[in-house]
Parts: C-alpha cells; structure tokens; sequence
C-alpha cells in the first residue's frame, strides 16, 4: 500500500529525486557550528506559535468587556487551555530571543556580506515583524499589564512634530487605547503580521538558496571574492550532508528548545505574568510601574534618557535603519570580526549599552 | 551606495537636533507622569479643597480621603455629597444633588445610600432605634470615622470604643460571635491574593466572599449576638465552598506544573538522544 502511493507521487513529482538533491547531496561547510541552526530555530518557533495561536483565537474573543475573561477560561476551563496559553506566551519570548542571537551571531561571523545584503536586509524586517507580533500580542489578554504598556508604545510617535499624533492615532484608532485598539492590534496580529511574515520568509530562503550557505570565517579562509563580478552559487562539494549530521544539530537544537520552554512553564509559570497581568485593564488606574515588554526595555530607558524626545526616536529610527542597512555600509572584504578591532569595540560598547539600558529599564 | 544611505540617515537626524524642546507637554507627560491625564479628568472638588485658599481643616479632608478605602475604590467626593465635579460654577448647586454634610442624626441614611443591606439592619439595632428616638447613640462615623474611612474588620470593636457609652461585655461577645469567620474570611482573602500572584483571577470566587463578607458585616449591624451566633453556620458553609473552589485550583496549578515537567523531560530526552547518536556517528 506505501509502495504503491509513494510510486503515485513519485511519477508525478519526482519526490526521490527532489529529496536526493535537496536533502542527501545538499552539502554544508564543514566548519559549521551549533549556531547555523539558529534560522532553522526560528522557524520551529514560530511554527510553534502559529499553531498554538490557532489554538487561542478559537476561545479568545477580541472585545474589552470579553478579551480579559476569555483568556481566564482559556486558562482555567479550556481542557490544556494554560499549555497553549504558556507555549504561546513563553514561545513568543523565546522566538524574539532566537531571531535576536540569529542576527548576533550571522553578524558576528560576517555572514551578512556581499552577496547577503538582501539575506541580511529580509532577516532584519522578519526581527521587526517578530517584535511587531510580540507588540501587538501584549494587548490581547486585556490585562492592566497589557493596557498601560501598550498606552506607553503607542505614546512614542507623537514625539514626531505634525505626524506624531495622526500616527499615534492611525495606532490606537482614537485618542487612548480602547476597544478600536483592540480590534486593530488583534488583526494586526492574526491577518496582517502572518501573510507579511510568510513573505519575507520565503524571500529570506529563496535568498539563502540562491546564495548558498556562507561558511564561518573562523578557522577557514573565505574564498569569496569581493566585489562580486558575477552571480555564483556558494557551494560546499567537500562538506557535510546535511542529512544526517546537520539534520541531527537542527533536532538536537529543536529538542533543546523545547525543554527550556516548559522548564520555564513548569518552574518559572509566571515569568511572563507579573501581578498586573492578571488583573482586567482599567484605564482609571495607572500602575505604578509601567514597562514595556523586555525587548522593547533598552529603547525605552533610552528614550527616557535623551530630554528632546522628538532626537530619541529620531536616533532610535537611525540606529534601526543602521541596522538594516549595515551590508551595504560595511565594506570591508575581511569577514573575520577578530581581526576588526573598530567593528569589535564598536559591537561590544553597543551590545553592553543594549544590556545596560535593559536591567536600567527594570528598575 | 553606502554614501547614499548615510546621507539620507544623517538627512533624517538633523531636524530632530535642531528642534531641541519641541512639544513641552509631551516632555512634562511623557513617562513620568501618566498619559493617565487623559483617562482621569480633574476632580474640581479635590482641587479647590487641596488649594491654599482653603482653611487647613478642609484641606486635612483631601488628604484624609486620599488615604481612605473609598479613594482606592474610586469613590469619589461627588458620591457621597452629591455635586458636579467637572463644573466650578455648579459644582456645589443644589441642582446638581449637592447635599453637603449631613446632619449627626441623618448620617446613617446618608451612607445608607449605597450601604442599603447595613442600613436597615442598623436601624432595626439598638443603636439605630436610640438614634432615631432622639437619643445619645452611635451612627456610622462613629466607628468609622468620616473622610478617613478604612476597610472595615473586627479590629474596630475594642473596649475604648464601646465603653464610651456602655460596658464592654455585650460587645466583647459580639466580637468573639464573629471571629472565626472574620478569620476565615481573611484566610481566604489572602489564598485568593495568592492565586493571582499564581497567574489565576479567581473572579467568580472573589465575588462570592466579597457577597458572604458584606452579607456578614450587614448582619452584625443588628448588634444581636445570638442572631449572628444563629447564622454563622450559613455563612460557614458558603466560605467553605469558597475554599474548596480554591484548593481545586490550586491542585489544577500544580498539575500543570507536574505535566510542563514532564514534557520537559520527554523533551530534554529526545535531546539527550539525539546527542548521543550525533557523537555515535562522528
């Protein structure tokens, strides 16, 4: 019976063939690392949160006078309601972790360079996209937590002379966070963000594909020639299969990140969940401590920081635009960033702002 | 290319720079002091009787009720008094319901307004029939003071208190009559507190020990020891419910916890495994 459907599909799409190219004879360099699973990571991840978001929007009804409730019959009622709820939760945390050590670690290695710029610039949108998502999922539950973070994240554009407020406006569809704001950011969320994400991901494979995978600059000469005169697909003859042994570091890691979700689900169950999570929004009774969420902490102590508001955004806007376009501003030919004392000082002295301007927010 | 982009960059950054103090308000607001400003309107009320102008026995009212269990419960002056808070010119008309303070005698029905249940059980007391004749006895602020007014418990009948006007005795019973049950009432008050730190809003058992409890205290208002002594089984029995309701949370918090383990160590297996054959195949 396998024998004779796999025979169907195997006239009509020549799946052994595909897996023979695609699979056994694809090569990976042989100096790859447990790092180089880090994309693959990422989209366990956020496979991960499209189903249990699936799951949610089942029993969430998006509406202030229900939002709040639903999320507490998901939790209590719903039969493993509070492990689809945890999964998304703590995932969600996770996967904006896993896209961020990506980046980190793609950068470290010099990954982004000529021919990866546009590898590089989709992989920076898709960070945007994931803390977009992460954004607009904080408002859902209706919590006050949920409530005040997003009145302080949707407050930041009227810093923007003549703009600011329509923006601000255009966010929260009125002028404070309401019931339209709900309804915008949870479409946000289930129709707007996934199609997007999907798109950039496929343009970010397609990319990787047509490119080839860059080998680590560690312990190996790159070979690729810069500038480039010619479109040429990296290739790995004398590497690795990447079934087994890479497939296995892709398991290995997705098992990995498995067991410190539900570590954090089974010992650490209200690390996402403060005291003013689990209390309905009250827009007459500001908390006395706002935070955004942990991802958005560094720009906001930043912005907290820098008197003229309208310079903070502005600068915060740069810094990301810096980002994004960092391929196309780095030209040096060396991928090794060991061997580049400027971009090495200049990495760490941002990275250990990054992680100042966080604990400072916390305070 | 390179050039281009950070010029546009460096293009973007310079109007921010030049335009140094733009928006004060958003300054003075922004992150320090809620854009609250905008959901909580000024109470006109609480500006005038916290301004200087004012005598300090009425600015002491202001801070009294800051203080207070109704200013935590959003209870505000024009509830009470009645007035308009968002109007200066009508604030105090007559037209707008301002009642001003009421007389010693007529406290009762002035809290009776929405204390309905404590009302008529007050009334029907010994203190409240001695009041309504006419004669020396307790009302409402008497033992809960007026602006100041905290959440009420057991702890306000003691003997300074009572023995103002009579002994201590009948009280003293009272107060025993009610202990348990006060006790279990803040017993459960604190495991409802806990499962919220937990991550659950018990709401529908929050509300049922809000009812027992105002249920409870409406009743020993009637200051009939043996009334309560009587009822306090009923009471019981609906606190007892609360508390089952409780611990079958919690057992359900602690099997969601259990089952997260489990699947940690499934997992954490698999990874084990899989480790061990990527070992086995180098």
């Amino acid at each position: 019976m396998w024998t004779k459907i796999r025979q169907w599909i195997e006239v009509r799409i020549g799946l052994d063939s595909l897996i023979q190219t695609q699979v056994a004879d694809f090569r990976i360099p042989k100096n790859t690392n447990i790092l180089y699973t880090l994309g693959f990571l990422a989209v366990i991840a956020y496979a991960t949160q499209a189903f249990t978001g699936i799951i949610l929007m089942v029993y969430y009804v998006p509406h202030p006078d229900h939002a709040f409730k639903s999320i507490q019959d998901i939790m209590t009622k719903v039969p493993y309601g509070w492990l689809f709820r945890e999964i998304h939760t703590v995932g969600g945390n996770l996967m904006i972790m896993i896209v961020m050590l990506h980046m980190l670690t793609v950068f470290l290695m010099g990954n982004y360079k000529q021919p990866r710029e546009l590898t590089w610039l989709g992989g920076g949108l898709l960070l945007i996209i994931t803390v977009a998502f992460g954004l607009s999922g904080y408002l859902l539950p209706w919590t006050q937590l949920s409530y005040w973070a997003t009145t302080v994240v949707t407050s930041i554009p009227t810093a923007f002379p003549v703009i600011g407020d329509f923006v601000a406006q255009i966010l929260r569809g009125g002028d404070r966070v309401a019931d339209s704001t709900l309804s915008r950011f949870f479409a946000l969320h289930v129709s707007i963000l996934p199609p997007l994400f999907l798109l950039l991901t496929g343009m970010h494979l397609f990319f990787i594909y047509r490119t080839g995978i860059s080998a680590t600059p560690f312990g190996r000469r790159d070979d690729e020639k810069r500038p480039l005169s010619a479109y040429k697909r990296k290739t790995h003859p004398d590497g690795y299969p990447y079934y087994p042994v890479f497939f296995q570091k892709q398991m290995y890691m997705t098992m990995a990140y498995f067991t410190i979700m539900f570590f954090i689900i089974a010992f650490f169950p209200t690390l996402y969940f403060p005291e003013e999570a689990n209390l309905p929004a009250d827009p007459f009774k500001t908390p006395h401590d706002i935070r955004p969420a942990w991802y958005l902490l560094a720009p906001y102590q930043l912005l907290k920081l820098i008197p003229n508001k309208f310079f903070g955004v502005t600068l915060q806007m740069i810094l990301v635009a810096l980002l994004l376009f960092w391929p196309f501003l780095d030209t040096q030919k060396e991928k090794n960033v060991l061997k580049r004392p400027v971009l090495r000082g200049v990495f760490l002295f941002l990275l250990a702002m990054w992680i100042v301007l966080l604990f400072w927010g916390r305070t | 290319m390179r050039y281009l982009i950070t010029f546009a960059m460096m293009l973007f950054l310079f109007p921010s720079t030049g335009a140094a103090g733009y928006k004060q308000e958003f300054e003075d607001e922004f992150l320090t002091k809620p854009w609250a400003g905008v959901q909580i309107e000024e109470n006109l009320c609480i500006s005038c009787h916290a301004s200087e102008k004012m005598k300090p026995e009425f600015r002491e009212i202001t801070e009294a009720w800051q203080a207070s269990w109704h200013a935590q419960n959003r209870i505000s002056c024009e509830n009470c008094h009645g007035g308009d808070p968002k109007d200066a010119a009508m604030s105090m008309s007559r037209q707008r319901g301002f009642v001003g303070s009421p007389q010693f005698q007529k406290v009762p029905e002035f809290c009776g307004k929405c204390h309905i249940g404590i009302l008529s059980n007050f009334l029907e007391s010994g203190h409240g029939k001695a009041l309504k004749a006419g004669r020396k006895a307790p009302q409402c602020v008497t033992c809960h003071g007026s602006h100041n007014i905290q959440r009420a418990s057991i702890d306000i009948i003691t003997e300074q208190l009572c023995a103002k006007c009579h002994s201590y005795e009948r009280a003293k019973l009272m107060k025993q009559a009610l202990f348990l049950t006060e006790k279990k009432i803040a017993q459960l008050e604190k495991s409802l507190q806990e499962l919220k730190r937990e991550g659950v809003y018990p709401e529908a058992d929050e509300k049922s020990l809000f009812s027992t409890q105002a249920e409870f205290r409406t009743l020993f208002h009637t200051v009939d020891v043996n009334l309560v002594k009587d009822r306090t089984g009923e009471f019981t029995a609906r606190l007892d419910q609360i508390d089952k309701n409780i611990q079958a949370t919690y057992r359900g918090l602690k099997f969601s916890k259990n089952f997260a383990a489990f699947l940690m160590l499934t997992f954490g297996g698999m990874g084990v495994v899989i480790f061990v054959m990527t070992r086995t195949k180098d």
